[in-house]
């Protein structure tokens, strides 16, 4: 799991809406959101490895008050922009006839970059 | 002294530059249909991937996947091309559900649109699965690399 969209979800569920990952069981009442990766978008490949993976997810929020919109997508917004930077984008705005729901839906893109192996002490030298 | 400079070959890369300009907007329109095929394929097989349960209405703050039913709708109607529009040497398409047109469900008629809006961006009774956007993604690279081979193919041929 990339560390980036861990950070994410973690600062997501530290928002004043509650979030959950992949969905809910039984979604809360009022304002609440969703977030998960969804596929792996690219790579920088060499020396026969995989350098660099990009991934690509989206944060969903279901709101019921339009009153409430301005705060609840900044609130989104401000947490993406900190964690992923400029790496995201809103993609969708829309109403659900039937629940009466607004929905948001922003992609995001995080990178998982391996970790530099740490360097193993020359033959020889003082520790 | 008068120097006298002469330029060989100048007017045969003026009149290749004039057949260029007027040549351009075909071979972008050939590239571009290429480049649309590929991405209506790459959307089509990703909708082959949509995972399915049959049909049940999803209980109060539950979400359900789509139904076989639904899927087989967004199969048969399948990403469309849009007619092309040129503007000078540019040309542009899109491809995608937007006139995909209605289908029969449950006795109902439903905008196939709406059908792959929910699938593909969720809503708050149905699980998202976002196929276009993986389409978009995977099939990017290879529909911008057989654009590329197209026109350098014929621009090859242009200026033999």
């Amino acid at each position: 799991m990339p560390s980036e969209y861990e950070a994410l979800v973690a600062a997501l569920k530290l928002t004043s809406i509650p979030f959950a990952e992949y969905g809910w069981k039984t979604r809360p009442e009022g304002a609440y959101g969703v977030v998960q990766l969804d596929f792996e978008s690219g790579s920088l490949d060499g020396d026969g490895t995989k350098l660099d993976r990009s991934w690509e997810g989206s944060v969903d929020l279901f709101y019921p008050k339009l009153s409430d919109r301005e705060d609840l997508i900044d609130e989104v917004e401000e947490t993406l922009e900190t964690v992923c930077g400029s790496s995201w984008y809103l993609n969708s705005t829309q109403y659900e006839t039937g629940t009466g729901l607004f929905h948001a839906e922003w992609v995001f893109q995080v990178m998982d970059t391996p970790e530099d192996e740490p360097e193993e002490p020359a033959a020889g030298s003082e520790t | 002294m008068p120097y006298e400079v002469n330029v060989d070959g100048m007017r045969e890369v003026a009149e290749l530059l004039d057949k260029l300009d007027k040549e351009a907007p075909r071979v972008a329109a050939q590239a571009l249909y290429e480049g649309a095929g590929i991405m209506a394929d790459a959307v089509k097989s990703a909708a082959e991937g949509i995972r399915t349960a049959p049909f049940k209405y999803a209980a109060r703050g539950q979400t359900r996947p789509p139904s076989p039913e639904e899927k087989e709708i967004v199969l048969q109607a399948s990403a469309g091309i849009a007619r092309f529009e040129k503007n000078g040497v540019e040309v542009n398409t899109s491809v995608g559900f937007r006139n995909a047109g209605y289908a029969e469900l449950k006795g109902k008629t439903v905008p196939i649109p709406v059908i792959v809006n929910a699938i593909n961006s969720g809503t708050s009774f149905m699980s998202k699965q976002p196929f276009v956007r993986k389409a978009a993604s995977s099939g990017g690279k290879q529909a911008i690399a057989a654009m590329s081979k197209v026109m350098e193919a014929e621009f090859e041929a242009l200026t033999k």
